[in-house]
């Protein structure tokens, strides 16, 4: 008799903490979901998180816990989820980096490729070429021809070896075929420093760090890496108006799972992911940061799925040329 | 001749820090000191390090021997092991059984600890931490991880 | 005058009931969690950010400093109480303040770090609000060259760390330096040091080696002579600082606020040098050096002084550049701008009652600091009176879940344990583990800008002395080197350490 009811106590108070056992799609989900971001809190790419998770987690009728697994370009993060129990509970939100990682790392823990399934496109934030406020060239045309005259003088900041800033910097050099002097930081945060105290003179960021900048007249903006202007910006050339076509980049971000997840729990994130973009708060906030929410038709799978796979071919012979690798 | 062990082995301990990092440091690639590579500054380091050992050692050689005093073996042993079962069973064994291993292996480092005690600090430090950390804080951690599935009654 | 008016509309803003009580639930959350041993400002404002999503703006930032400064003071607690640091600008606190508590003044030393605190958070609120424009004018100066100088000269002044032989201090700082490169290369991306070990390619998580080398070094050796004492601390004199306490921390009190003022501006880390520069100085110019590690008030209030004055004027980059100069500073940006608040040049402009109230709330938040520690001192002088082996084990749990918050790794740990046992073994030769953490800290960033520097002027090393900043600071470092190893002051010196040993 008194085993039953230490038994019954001990079931009743382990029950009301958490659920054991493979949970039914039909009742997905039960329990509150764990979404990765592989960067450390505070960060651009955890900011986007926060806020599509709990745009999600109101949806979704659970609350969606941000966990930050930070480490080695985010290469760390992503290994955890790709290891994580396909169960739907562990989630994985990451940039334009799973792409290049794939190349950057010539060893890594997974297959970009065939780890994952795929939720659906988050964002698209775009980025800015900019200088310092007392730098020579005017305009983008000038930019190049000042670029290719003083290539010896040049300074172009980067926060570190496959950063966005890096890419942009090394798609940059090569549409105007000159080798400018980098300079290297750790984060975006200190190259910004040195741009606004003159220490360095350009750099290539996304519009989240530089709009500020840009508006209150501390930095020059030469052009947004986007086939439009940007909402926030609305007297930025694109990099093809202003003379330098193909100069596209942008910081995508994806939400996938780990391999092998119910088809049915895919599709209920991804149709909570569609709700959730459509909330007039992410759209604000999303608008602060100079971007906007990805059309219904990238919030897919498949539209993931396409831009991973491209961004990987479009990706790798450039950094290949360059020969940069971060291992 | 008098030795002082003690400044000898802190000197040894330098030159060995030092010798590690200068072999690793021999595989980067150097530069130059106006165009240094991963490998320079390293390098440089290690050499200065190398060098304070190797003064720290010559120093004790004329001095006379100071005492170390006791080591804690039981305690050491324990103690080290602590952080490593909670690495090791935190995501398998999820985040309360991995803390009662730990209060339990950290209160057995003490000679003076008995089951008596160990079996109270590992119930209440425990509870406090789930309590505090899961609840009170929502650290984004599984009470119970998958290893911990068995030996759960279901549900 | 306009800065009366912003006053007042930052006031309006920080004394409605709101935001006050906000504030206090931030400063008294981020006591309590910043006491617990190895949870520091970073771990806690990450822990609770979430919390502080559904409010206001104003209200949220001002929550957020509240708990930044909280989490601040508990630590320097945990770093008095049972010398274990939080982070790295409380590692000197732990110095003194830790042996102040072993001869019973754990209540003098906590009324010091609050007091000090107190009145260096004041001064720099008021310098934020003043000074906040020109004082981000003066902090762009500061490049590449200008960096390296300043580290060298930070380098240089820290043998004063040492309360033991100089050879020793210094190789703990240089083993503190090759730690810190361990990691990516930032110009190449080459892995150094790693071991292969993809955790390591951020490098070694400070929280893990500053736990290891300054907590589990400190508990195995309270455990050699466990059988002579149960409690660390029999008798416990007084709670207050005595009249002639107050005497001798009022100067250090002073200079720590303005070292600390000053260096907090720096953006990319000169908070971090703040409290090591405040002992450097203070032990240079007291009378009575070889008291400094020995449980000096003067070792308590200067740091702890500099560190909260630091932390204040750290917000100007933050406010008036939307740069952050610490992990912190990072966060708080990311809570901004979740909030739809841009941080940047604008903010002032374009939410000036934001702006102004975050200042105010500062020094209300500051002074809810001190009128809700003093009265608490009593409680947490009396968990020294807990047995020892009732302490450590929960000491070593919370540790273990502090680590493994900042990351979610079970490498951290390990190296926890590694650590650990390189600091207990160090600790047994009579190396100080405070040298090798500011030799940690420093590592990464004398290189990056050494390196940077000769990028920028493409391999000329005059630019260290070309530009005026750079070369008044290696001309500094210069003479404090000749000081301390002119003869006469070297025979001082010496004397001075023969009467320790």
């Amino acid at each position: 008799m008194r085993r039953t009811s230490v038994r019954t106590f001990v079931v009743a108070a382990f029950a009301t903490a958490f659920v054991i056992g493979p949970a039914a799609a039909a009742d997905y989900p039960a329990r509150p979901i764990t979404m990765v971001v592989p960067f450390s809190a505070g960060g651009p790419t955890d900011t986007v998180t926060r806020l599509v998770a709990e745009a999600m987690g109101k949806d979704l009728g659970q609350q969606i816990v941000v966990e930050n697994v930070g480490g080695a370009g985010g290469t760390l993060g992503a290994g955890r989820v790709a290891k994580a129990d396909p169960d739907g509970y562990t989630l994985l939100l990451h940039h334009i980096g799973m792409a290049t990682s794939a190349t950057l790392y010539r060893k890594l823990p997974y297959d970009t490729l065939n780890a994952f399934d795929y939720v659906g496109l988050v964002t698209d934030v775009p980025m800015t070429l900019v200088a310092r406020a007392d730098f020579e060239p005017t305009d983008l045309k000038s930019l190049i021809e000042y670029a290719k005259a003083n290539k010896d003088k040049v300074t172009y900041a980067n926060a570190g070896v496959g950063a966005a800033s890096h890419l942009c910097g090394m798609l940059f050099m090569s549409k105007i075929e000159t080798v400018l002097t980098t300079v290297p930081y750790k984060g975006t945060g200190p190259a910004m420093t040195d741009l606004l105290g003159g220490q360095v003179d350009m750099m290539c960021d996304q519009t989240t760090n530089t709009t500020n900048q840009i508006k209150g007249g501390k930095i020059k903006a030469y052009a947004t890496t986007t086939k439009q202007r940007v909402a926030s910006l609305p007297d930025v050339p694109t990099a093809e108006e202003a003379g330098l076509p193909g100069f596209e980049v942008g910081i995508w971000h994806g939400i996938y799972a780990p391999k092998g997840t119910s088809p049915e729990v895919l599709a209920k994130l991804t149709a909570s992911l569609q709700t959730a973009l459509k909330d007039p708060n992410v759209i604000k906030r999303f608008a602060d940061l100079g971007t906007a929410p990805s059309s219904e038709a990238e919030a897919t799978p498949d539209g993931l799925k396409a831009k991973l796979s491209s961004e990987i071919d479009r990706w790798a012979p450039v950094i290949k040329a360059a020969g940069v690798y971060a291992d | 001749m008098k030795v002082d062990t003690r400044e000898i082995a802190c000197g040894a301990i330098f030159i060995a820090i030092a010798a590690a990092f200068a072999i690793a440091a021999l595989d980067l690639p150097m530069g130059s000191a106006l165009r240094m590579g991963p490998g320079y500054f390293p390098m440089a380091l290690a050499l200065i390090l190398a060098a304070l050992g190797l003064i720290i050692v010559i120093k004790g050689l004329g001095r006379a021997p100071s005492p170390i005093g006791g080591v804690p073996w039981r305690g050491l042993l324990f103690i080290l092991l602590a952080p490593l079962v909670f690495g090791l069973t935190v995501r398998g064994l999820g985040l309360a059984p991995s803390m009662a291993l730990v209060a339990a292996i950290a209160t057995l480092a003490s000679a003076r600890a008995g089951m008596k005690l160990a079996a109270a600090m590992t119930l209440g430090l425990t509870l406090f931490c789930v309590l505090v950390f899961s609840y009170g804080l929502g650290l984004p951690y599984a009470l119970f991880g998958p290893w911990s599935a068995p030996f759960l009654p279901g549900v | 005058m306009d800065l009366l008016a912003n006053l007042g509309l930052g006031l309006a803003t920080a004394t409605e009931p709101v935001n006050l009580l906000f504030c206090f639930a931030g400063v008294l959350l981020g006591t309590l969690i910043g006491v617990l041993p190895g949870i520091g400002p970073t771990a806690t404002i990450a822990m609770l950010l979430p919390i502080t999503f559904g409010f206001e703006p104003a209200t949220s930032l001002i929550m957020l400093a509240g708990i930044y400064y909280g989490a601040q003071y508990g630590g320097s607690t945990t770093a008095i109480l049972i010398n274990l640091p939080g982070e790295s600008s409380s590692a000197v606190t732990a110095i003194d303040g830790y042996q102040m508590a072993r001869q019973g003044r754990a209540g003098p030393a906590l009324a010091t770090a609050a007091l000090g605190s107190f009145f260096a958070g004041t001064v720099a609120t008021v310098l934020i609000a003043v000074f906040a424009p020109p004082l981000t004018a003066v902090a762009l100066k500061f490049g590449p060259a200008e960096y390296f100088s300043l580290l060298m000269l930070g380098l240089v002044a820290s043998v004063a760390l040492a309360h033991g032989s100089v050879l020793k201090a210094l190789g703990m700082i240089v083993t503190g330096l090759l730690l810190g490169l361990v990691g990516s290369d930032v110009n190449t991306g080459a892995q150094r040091f790693t071991m292969g070990f993809p955790e390591l390619a951020d490098g070694l998580n400070f929280v893990a080696v500053a736990i290891g080398v300054f907590g589990i070094a400190e508990i195995l050796r309270n455990l050699e002579n466990e059988t002579d004492r149960d409690v660390m601390v029999k008798k416990v004199t007084n709670l207050f600082p005595s009249k002639a306490d107050f005497k001798a921390m009022a100067w250090p009190v002073v200079r720590g606020t303005a070292v600390g003022s000053i260096l907090g501006i720096l953006p990319g880390g000169g908070a971090i040098l703040s409290s090591f520069a405040a002992y450097t100085v203070e032990k240079r110019i007291s009378k009575t050096p070889h008291r400094f590690g020995k449980g000096a008030i003067e070792g308590v209030a200067a740091p702890e002084a500099a560190n909260n004055a630091g932390a204040q004027t750290s917000f100007i980059p933050m406010l008036t550049l939307g740069i952050p100069a610490n992990p912190v500073m990072a966060l708080m940006i990311g809570a901004m701008i979740i909030q739809g608040v841009q941080p940047g040049p604008n903010v002032a402009i374009e939410k000036p009652e934001l702006f102004w109230g975050v200042i105010v709330s500062m020094w209300i938040g500051n002074l809810m600091l001190v009128l809700l520690n003093l009265p608490l001192i009593g409680l947490w002088v009396r968990l020294l009176t807990i047995p020892y082996t009732v302490l450590f084990p929960a000491i070593l749990t919370f540790c273990c879940i502090g680590v493994y918050t900042v990351n979610s790794n079970a490498f951290d740990l390990f190296t926890v344990s590694a650590f650990g046992l390189l600091g207990y073994v160090l600790v047994k030769l009579d190396c100080e583990p405070a040298p090798l953490l500011l030799g940690f800290v420093l590592g990464p960033m004398l290189e990056e800008n050494l390196r940077r520097a000769m990028t920028i002027s493409r391999g000329d090393p005059m630019v260290f002395f070309t530009r005026p900043l750079s070369a008044g600071l290696l001309i500094a470092a210069a003479l404090v080197l000749v000081v301390v190893f002119l003869p006469a002051v070297r025979a001082k010196r010496e004397e001075v350490f023969q009467e320790e040993g």
